[in-house]
């Protein structure tokens, strides 16, 4: 069934994403972005590493969950290619440098979303929630390696934009002092679930929205997700390097259990002895 | 053994009060928003008893209150409960006077223009003034002036249609703001530009409304509004006071302390 066919045109959040995609609808150089086939209200997007910075020369894919009440409420973005600057798997929300989530403006848009990523990417991660603090070298790696990433919806991702070799970013003054104060930060997973408003299911949303306990085992160390429809977990077991709460635990309760083994040996062993 | 653990670890990274406290609120206010309508139906000024049976203040005031105003319609307490009761109040007076309506429309058709002007993103402007004149054009097109209300009511229930209006009049208080910069900025707080401020107080959805705002809204659409003050204070008297001052209001909005809801004389 067509996009056109399964929405309410009258609702003004429909109408609203059915321009925008008309607007987005041509690759730029810099980025491009789709709704998936059968959902409206989860997009696509692939943006250029910036120029003359360590990301140059990558190719970052991820996907845009909208909210049901957008542009009443944030665009979240979900990075897939790893690229050591933002985690990826990990909903990340925009809003104004230094403010909470509810300064999301309805007249940003989801073009806004992306330029304020990559005028974002460059800046110091600074311990923000959802951050990476890659080494330059490091960052360079990925963005070469970004080169082969593929979507399984989209291939190859490096073919996803436009190859242009003149600047296609035409940003307006507006614009352009725009970008510069937006800061995107990853949600607190313990405090504000509403705070990024969820999409409803009444759309027949398939979100696959991470699970607490995913978002935590990712914390550590970045990876490769080569195929974004597994389940998340699969993907995290084996990368997991770091000492979270959950590791230590498991840790205490080894250790324990060999500390009441030998326990039991010692006390059995006097026992035999006596007898 | 493992629980103890747990918690240490849970003590010892600093937990974001701030954050707590907004997760907090925003459970709350979902909670009310669920409870109210987005604009409620007609009632009586002794409604408000109801709320204060015990608040021999309050009830002293709601009695001066009832004694210049018949009715009162209330607004859901969402933070945008000012713009959308404004809004609402304006055209519904609007809809008995065809004439000034058409004076109004003709100002809201320009209004775009001057917004992209100032430096407004066309792209999204145009998305929420289209839907805005959408929504003057559907109840202006409506000869039987009851019914144009009743679609002017059920149009601010929809909450599509419902916040398209409040983010347009927030855009075009945005706008009066910047275009009067000058004279603004001698109110703004801390060190924040007029712009900044409109970006962090007057765009987003959700932000209260100040006297500041009330200005700005009361010259960007030409209407003027009178605010009637009842809170705790000690005379027995409600408090009124005009945007602008002098002007003949058209609007009249009852205040609480955070919140806002639609008198009638």
């Amino acid at each position: 069934m067509s996009l056109e066919n399964k929405y309410n045109l009258k609702s003004p959040g429909v109408k609203r994403l059915m321009r925008e995609a008309r607007e987005l609808a041509e690759p730029t150089e810099e980025y491009f972005a789709h709704p998936l086939e059968d959902n409206l209200f989860e997009w696509h997007f692939t943006v250029r590493g910036p120029p003359n910075t360590e990301f140059e020369g990558g190719f970052y894919h991820g996907r845009i969950l909208l909210p049901s009440q957008y542009p009443m409420q944030p665009p979240n973005i979900i990075l897939l290619t790893p690229n050591g600057r933002f985690e990826v798997n990990k909903k990340i929300c925009l809003s104004i440098s230094g403010h909470h989530p509810e300064s999301w403006q309805p007249s940003w848009s989801i073009r806004t979303a992306l330029l304020a990523l990559i005028a974002f990417m460059p800046t110091p991660a600074a311990g923000t929630i959802g951050s990476l603090d890659y080494t330059p070298e490091e960052r360079q790696a990925l963005a070469k390696k970004s080169k082969k990433w593929e979507c399984e919806i989209c291939g190859k991702i490096a073919d996803n934009l436009s190859s242009q070799s003149k600047s296609t970013l035409n940003l307006t003054h507006e614009e352009a002092s725009l970008i510069q104060q937006i800061a995107l930060k990853a949600e607190d997973d313990t405090t504000n679930k509403e705070m990024c408003n969820k999409p409803k299911d009444d759309r027949k949303i398939k979100t696959t929205i991470i699970n607490e306990e995913n978002t935590l085992r990712q914390r550590g160390v970045s990876q490769s997700c080569e195929n974004i429809s597994e389940p998340v977990a699969d993907v995290f077991m084996e990368t997991e390097v770091s000492l979270n709460p959950r590791t230590i635990d498991q840790i205490f309760t080894v250790v324990m259990w060999a500390i009441v083994f030998v326990i039991v040996l010692l006390v059995g062993r006097r026992f035999f002895f006596l007898n | 053994m493992g629980d103890e653990m747990k918690n240490s670890t849970e003590e010892s990274t600093p937990v974001n009060q701030d954050e707590l406290i907004l997760a907090q609120q925003r459970q709350i206010e979902k909670e009310i928003s669920e409870s109210i309508a987005l604009v409620g139906e007609l009632e009586p000024i002794s409604s408000l008893n109801r709320e204060y049976s015990n608040d021999e203040v309050y009830l002293e005031k709601i009695k001066d209150l009832s004694s210049k105003y018949k009715n009162i319609r209330r607004t859901r307490p969402d933070g945008n409960c000012f713009f959308r009761a404004y809004s609402y109040a304006g055209l519904e007076r609007l809809l008995d006077k065809k004439d000034e309506f058409k004076t109004f429309y003709k100002q809201a058709e320009e209004s775009k223009n001057v917004l992209v002007s100032l430096g407004f993103q066309q792209f999204t402007v145009e998305d929420f003034y289209d839907t805005y004149m959408e929504v003057l054009k559907r109840i202006g097109d409506i000869v039987e002036v009851d019914d144009a209300k009743k679609t002017l009511h059920y149009l601010f229930n929809e909450q599509g249609y419902s916040d398209y209006m409040v983010v347009y009049l927030r855009l075009l208080t945005s706008g009066q703001l910047q275009k009067e910069q000058d004279f603004y900025s001698c109110f703004i707080e801390g060190h924040r530009t007029v712009a900044d401020f409109c970006h962090q107080e007057v765009e987003p959805m959700y932000k209260e409304s100040d006297h500041i705002h009330i200005i700005a809204a009361c010259a960007a659409l030409n209407t003027g509004v009178r605010v009637v003050y009842m809170d705790r204070g000690n005379n027995k008297s409600v408090t009124e006071h005009d945007f602008p001052e002098g002007c003949t209001p058209s609007v009249h909005l009852l205040y609480r302390p955070g919140h806002y809801d639609i008198l009638y004389p």
